[in-house]
């Protein structure tokens, strides 16, 4: 397949202005400064593109909420605290193709009427802040960003906002509190950003890759784009995978591509010629699954038909050398550190999963602690103020579900 | 209307309210921790989970507003494994030392335990460790028992505004702490303390030594410090103050505290209270009877009046005795030593501005509902601080803030730094300079309409001659920035509800009357609600009472014959037309002779008048001065006769707030001695005077048929808060209008004139956590008072440093 968002990566000098001009940049958002805000928004809602942060909400019905909201001024926020481990889909676009994301952004910003932007970037990526940065004084050097965009007097502006290491601001409210400058935590919804944002002000928060189909969808047109991959949810789809296989790496393909396409076709299958054993299909908060289960189409509507979900699309591949036990313990002990501790199942319930698992790790794991660690979980799901807690108790019951026996054989003894 | 079903029961609304409030307000009980009806909602504890049709989750009733036709259920088996969970998870790294936990017996987690958690933990794992902290001298904070739902931080931060604390690290490492560390660097007024629903924090005046069961009785009272009157309950053991506790339904500080009155309470029973009467033998003070005391006291004045006429005797009143109090003390001056030599401290600012506002805007015009402040879109802060002067009150001004409200603040304010649009800080002595220009320009800008119905003339009539300087100088003049003073101004125009706080410093200051002039027409001219700072407790009071030396109870001017008459058959004597002196003009009259005797209650002049050394001296001189109060004060140093009395907490009787709200002041602690009141009719009784008093109850009675303001006014009333002006009686005065000497000769070119620069002047800054009186026997605020230190300019320092005056600084 054609690549369009990793389109040119391989290009050393793809982060120059010049260069992502040459292979057709910034047509698109000149194209979309003549349409009318509305009518972008419906092109977008008609492409059917879901966001690909994880939740997969659809993106023009994100924006036409926003728009809609009386409140001035609105913000566009770009979601780039790629956080969930597992993933590092949005690492090419924000490190080679920071122009086609910041086409995206003042496309958006103009379909949402958002004269502010901020690209909110993992502070774990140094090297992205620097290219994002140079390309965004690029962009205003060449009137694709400033007060008086491309001379229409549109304004957009766009700058970059480093994160300080913690996972929870990925979660899009507690993005904002960070952003404003307080404690990063999530907050009650409703109100959702669409109307009480950023400064309480109505805020898109998209994530990169979302970003970055938007100058697709102008270029050809949402009727063409609807047609690449799954029909429920289409256009490109960038998967990351790592763990045991031959090349790992990340593969732009159409969206609702198989596991096993992107497992055995593309990554070219299992390190060393191993079994499989368990995949994590989304990032590390997607459920689990077994590898009768990956012939399953990797997009958001048939993933939990197969019992998980497309999350951010970081496969993890595990081959039977694994054990699985220490997998979960490993999980938790992140999903505790990463806690941001406003709720309580999540702040206490995390730390608790993680010290049953630990002790199962370490032989001393009794026959009662299974049951034990699924009611706990049961105790955090649903009760939980964001989905942090929820993933953290869903890692625990979907490795127990799939790997109930690896777990009891593990009791009273280490792992051999 | 909205109508929602909770528990199968229909509950019809007016507005939406979240399902938590909705409950409550129909009896029905959610658990919860983190819900508070004072602060932010939060959502954090996931204690008020309850089932909503149509919802696929269990929700947190806390946030969840209701909406027409929602089925709530707040009792399942769902809900009950989810409380049971919660509770179970809070309980992980909380210590089971309820045993030794000061919060025992009125703590949330552990009455919500007992009632839907589990009989056993499964949790087996080693708790958090953190090691309870006593660095601060009030607050002792253990944050082991933490259960991280922040209601200290969202009062601190959202209410209080002093944002002196916050959570800091993550996940079940989070604790609370103060930026400063261990000590806090706060406003210290306690209301962390309030909210947080276990013991992790609480107050060192009673750490490990309070058990909630063990609570004897609760008071409820009202705070002795301040003229804004909040409310609280004592809660007394063996006959003992525990603590000072507020009420979030009581009063109108609704739950909230300062630093002295949640800390100041024990002054009360300093080891320095007087116990026994004092006189003077061979020039010291000797410990007597109170039947001596009482006798030489009637004696020596009876003698005074009769030697040199009731004008040779004169009296001091006090803002913090009860209305009571105060009422039988103006009438033994006058019943008894036939003399209007009456005044109080009110004089040096409250009473002064109140008399020369009223006189011109009318009776009642500064008398404004605190709540009010919050609603305003607009408030004024001229003359101190509110928020050290009046703690509670310059809350009510950073909620307006928050609420959206413009804040400009004339002068030093810190309490307001954050929460204010504009401040001005003219140069020493420029105030009536910047207000005069400030009054011409919102003149010019919405044009005089001194004529309106009933409009005070003088002000239409000024406005003709008015020429303040212009807004371009008053960078020159003031220092102040043009444009900042016009854009400052041209906001305040623009806002319709405005509230104007006046503090004591401008009416301390030089140009009393060109400020309060300018104060008031400013007031006039933008329709404002005014306040006026009260430094004591009960201010207003006194000034109803009639201790002032030309109004008699009820605010009726002496000078009127019938008022005169009426009393002097009420009370069975004569009592003198001419106005008697002021509390400056009896300080000079004691100095030259005029003065020989002086009765001084609950009052210490050498200390709070300025130039102690002329007011001792002044007070030396006088034949006869006997000085009653519960300290031995710089006054009573010099007294011929001391007579101790007993202070607040320790007597019955009412106060009246600075919005003019009569409230109940009771009796906590039993002890030994007189009551104030009492110690006067004794007195009064030896020298002839109609006092038959049992209880402050007779006094108010005759208080209610003397003072029409307080005509038929109960206790009950009080009780009832419907003690608010104009009380029961006829609100205004009567008899022929005061005329108000606007603007005295040649005033006016104060405006105009440039004083103050190229010198040095202190000016004074109130203290939060001290007033000077009792707070000084107060251990506690003592311990967090920092002492007394100068502010000054580091350049102006370096400068006295090579001059020698100045020899270490410090930089803040």
């Amino acid at each position: 397949m054609e690549r369009y968002l990793l389109k040119d990566i391989e290009n050393p000098r793809s982060t120059d202005i010049g260069e992502y001009k040459k292979i057709g940049g910034y047509k698109s958002l000149i194209r979309a400064l003549e349409m009318s805000p509305n009518d972008l928004i419906d092109e977008v809602k008609k492409s059917g593109l879901r966001g690909r942060g994880g939740a997969g909400f659809p993106t023009g019905m994100k924006w036409a909420f926003a728009s809609a909201d009386p409140k001035f001024p609105k913000y566009l926020i770009c979601n780039a605290d790629e956080g969930e481990p597992g993933t590092f889909k949005d690492r090419p676009i924000l490190e080679k193709r920071p122009h086609l994301l910041i086409e995206g952004m003042a496309i958006s910003g103009y379909a949402i009427g958002a004269e502010y932007g901020y690209i909110y970037l993992r502070g774990e990526y140094p090297e992205a802040r620097d290219i994002l940065e140079g390309a965004i004084s690029e962009a205003y050097r060449d009137g694709f960003l400033g007060d008086n965009i491309l001379g229409k007097g549109i304004r957009f502006h766009l700058s970059v906002h480093r994160g300080a290491g913690a996972y929870i601001c990925g979660e899009e409210t507690a993005l904002i509190e960070s952003l404003e400058g307080k404690r990063g935590q999530p907050r009650i919804k409703p109100p959702f950003p669409v109307n009480v944002g950023a400064f309480g002000m109505p805020t898109v928060i998209n994530n990169v890759e979302t970003l970055a189909n938007i100058p697709l969808i102008v270029e050809i047109g949402a009727d063409a784009y609807s047609k690449i991959g799954s029909p429920e949810c289409p256009g490109p789809k960038i998967y990351c995978v790592s763990g045991h296989v031959e090349k790992p790496g990340v593969y732009e393909l159409p969206m609702g591509s198989t596991l096993r396409e992107i497992i055995y076709d593309h990554s070219g299958g299992v390190r060393g010629g191993k079994e499989l054993k368990a995949v994590i299909p989304g990032g590390i908060s997607t459920p689990v699954l077994p590898p009768d289960r990956i012939d399953c189409p990797m997009d958001f509507v048939n993933m939990p038909r197969y019992g998980s979900m497309l999350g951010s699309g970081a496969v993890i591949v595990f081959d039977e050398t694994v054990c699985l036990v220490k997998v979960c313990y490993r999980a938790l002990k992140f999903f505790e550190h990463e806690s941001c501790g406003k709720c309580t199942p999540c702040r206490e319930g995390t730390g608790w999963l993680r010290s049953i698992l630990g002790r199962i790790d370490e032989g001393s794991g009794r026959k009662e602690d299974i049951d034990l660690l699924l009611d706990v979980a049961g105790n955090i799901s649903g009760k939980t103020l964001c989905p942090l807690g929820d993933g953290a108790a869903s890692v625990v019951t979907n490795f127990i579900r799939h790997f109930r026996d690896e777990f009891e054989k593990h009791m009273g003894k280490t792992c051999v | 209307m909205i109508t929602v079903t909770i528990n199968g029961r229909e509950i019809r609304l007016e507005k939406p309210v979240t399902v938590l409030e909705a409950a409550e307000m129909n009896g029905i009980e959610i658990p919860h921790f983190c819900h508070h009806p004072l602060l932010e909602k939060w959502g954090g504890c996931r204690m008020c989970l309850v089932e909503v049709d149509k919802m696929p989750k269990l929700q947190t009733s806390c946030t969840l507003y209701v909406t027409d036709g929602m089925v709530v259920r707040t009792e399942s088996e769902e809900i009950a494994r989810a409380r049971k969970g919660i509770l179970e998870f809070l309980l992980i790294n909380h210590p089971l030392d309820c045993p030794v936990c000061d919060k025992a017996g009125e703590c949330s987690l552990q009455d919500l335990t007992v009632k839907y958690g589990a009989a056993a933990g499964r949790f087996e794992e080693g708790k958090r460790k953190h090691p309870e902290s006593f660095d601060d001298p009030l607050i002792v904070r253990n944050m082991e028992r933490c259960i991280l739902c922040t209601r200290c931080v969202r009062m601190c931060d959202g209410v209080q505004g002093a944002s002196a604390i916050a959570v800091t690290n993550r996940g079940s490492r989070s604790s609370v702490e103060p930026f400063s560390g261990g000590r806090y660097n706060c406003e210290y007024c306690g209301n962390c303390l309030t909210v947080c629903p276990v013991g992790a924090i609480l107050s060192r005046l009673h750490v490990h030594s309070y058990r909630s069961w063990l609570v004897e009785k609760d008071v409820r009272t009202v705070c002795p410090y301040c003229g804004v009157g909040c409310s609280f309950v004592l809660q007394m053991r063996d006959n003992r103050i525990v603590r000072s506790l507020p009420r979030s339904d009581v009063g109108i500080n609704r739950g909230i505290l300062c630093a002295k009155g949640r800390f100041g309470y024990e002054f009360i029973t300093s080891s320095e209270r007087l116990r026994t009467p004092l006189i003077r033998v061979d020039g010291e003070l000797k410990p007597a009877t109170w039947d001596d005391a009482i006798t030489l006291v009637a004696n020596r004045l009876m003698e005074i009046r009769d030697k040199y006429g009731g004008g040779s005797i004169g009296g001091i009143a006090s803002a913090r005795c009860t209305n009571e109090e105060n009422y039988v003390f103006q009438k033994f001056l006058r019943a008894g030593m036939r003399s209007n030599n009456i005044d109080s401290i009110a004089r040096t600012g409250f009473a002064v501005a109140q008399r020369y506002i009223e006189d011109v805007l009318g009776q009642g015009s500064t008398a404004n509902l605190i709540s009010g402040i919050p609603r305003s879109e607009a408030v004024i802060v001229v003359g101190g601080d509110p928020t050290h002067i009046n703690p509670v009150l310059g809350i009510h001004v950073r909620e307006a803030f928050r609420r959206g409200a413009t804040v400009l603040t004339v002068g030093y304010t810190p309490g307001l730094e954050r929460f204010r649009t504009h401040g001005l800080s003219p140069y020493p002595f420029t105030e009536a300079t910047l207000l005069g220009t400030i009054l011409s320009e919102i003149v010019n800008q919405k044009g005089p309409h001194g004529e309106k119905v009933g409009g005070p003339q003088e002000i239409a009539r000024f406005f003709e001659e008015f020429k303040a300087i212009p807004l371009s100088d008053m960078e020159r003049v003031c220092g102040i920035s043009c444009s900042a003073l016009g854009n400052a101004i041209k906001d305040i125009i623009s806002r319709s509800t405005i509230s104007i706080i006046i503090g004591p410093e401008i009416i301390q200051s030089t140009h009393v009357r060109t400020n309060l002039f300018l104060l008031t027409a400013i007031a006039y001219m933008l329709g404002a609600r005014i306040y006026l700072l009260s430094e004591r407790p009960n201010e207003q009071g006194l000034i109803d009472m009639g201790c002032l030396p030309d109004t008699l109870p009820g605010g009726r001017p002496i000078d009127v014959e019938s008022f005169r008459t009426r009393d002097e058959e009420l009370w069975g004597c004569e009592i003198p037309s001419a106005a008697g002196l002021t509390l400056p003009e009896m300080v000079e009259a004691a100095n030259s002779g005029d003065i020989k005797a002086m009765y001084i209650m609950g009052e210490n002049p050498v200390y709070n008048l300025p130039d102690s050394a002329f007011v001792r001296a002044s007070l030396e001189k006088l034949e006869f001065l006997v000085v009653q109060d519960i300290f031995m004060t710089e006054t009573a140093e010099v007294a011929d006769v001391v007579l101790p009395s007993l202070g607040w907490s320790e007597k019955d009787g009412s106060y009246t707030n600075l919005e003019r709200r009569i409230q109940r002041l009771r009796k906590a602690v039993e002890v030994e001695g007189m009551e104030d009141w009492r110690i006067l009719s004794e007195i009064g009784k030896k020298i002839g005077i109609r006092m038959p008093y049992n209880s402050p109850a007779d006094i108010l009675e005759e208080i209610s048929r003397v003072s029409p303001l307080h005509a038929g006014l109960t206790y009950d009333d009080m009780e009832r808060n419907t003690g608010l002006w104009p009380y029961k009686g006829e609100p205004l005065r009567q008899g022929p209008p005061r005329t108000p000497t606007l603007l005295p000769q040649g005033s006016l070119s104060i405006c105009n004139a440039q004083t103050g620069r190229d010198k040095l002047y202190m000016a004074i800054e109130r203290h939060m956590f001290l007033s000077g009186t009792m707070s000084r026997y107060s251990s506690a605020l003592m311990s967090i008072y920092e002492g007394a230190s100068v502010r000054i300019n580091p350049d102006v320092a370096r400068r006295l440093g090579q001059e020698g005056l100045v020899s270490s600084t410090e930089t803040m």
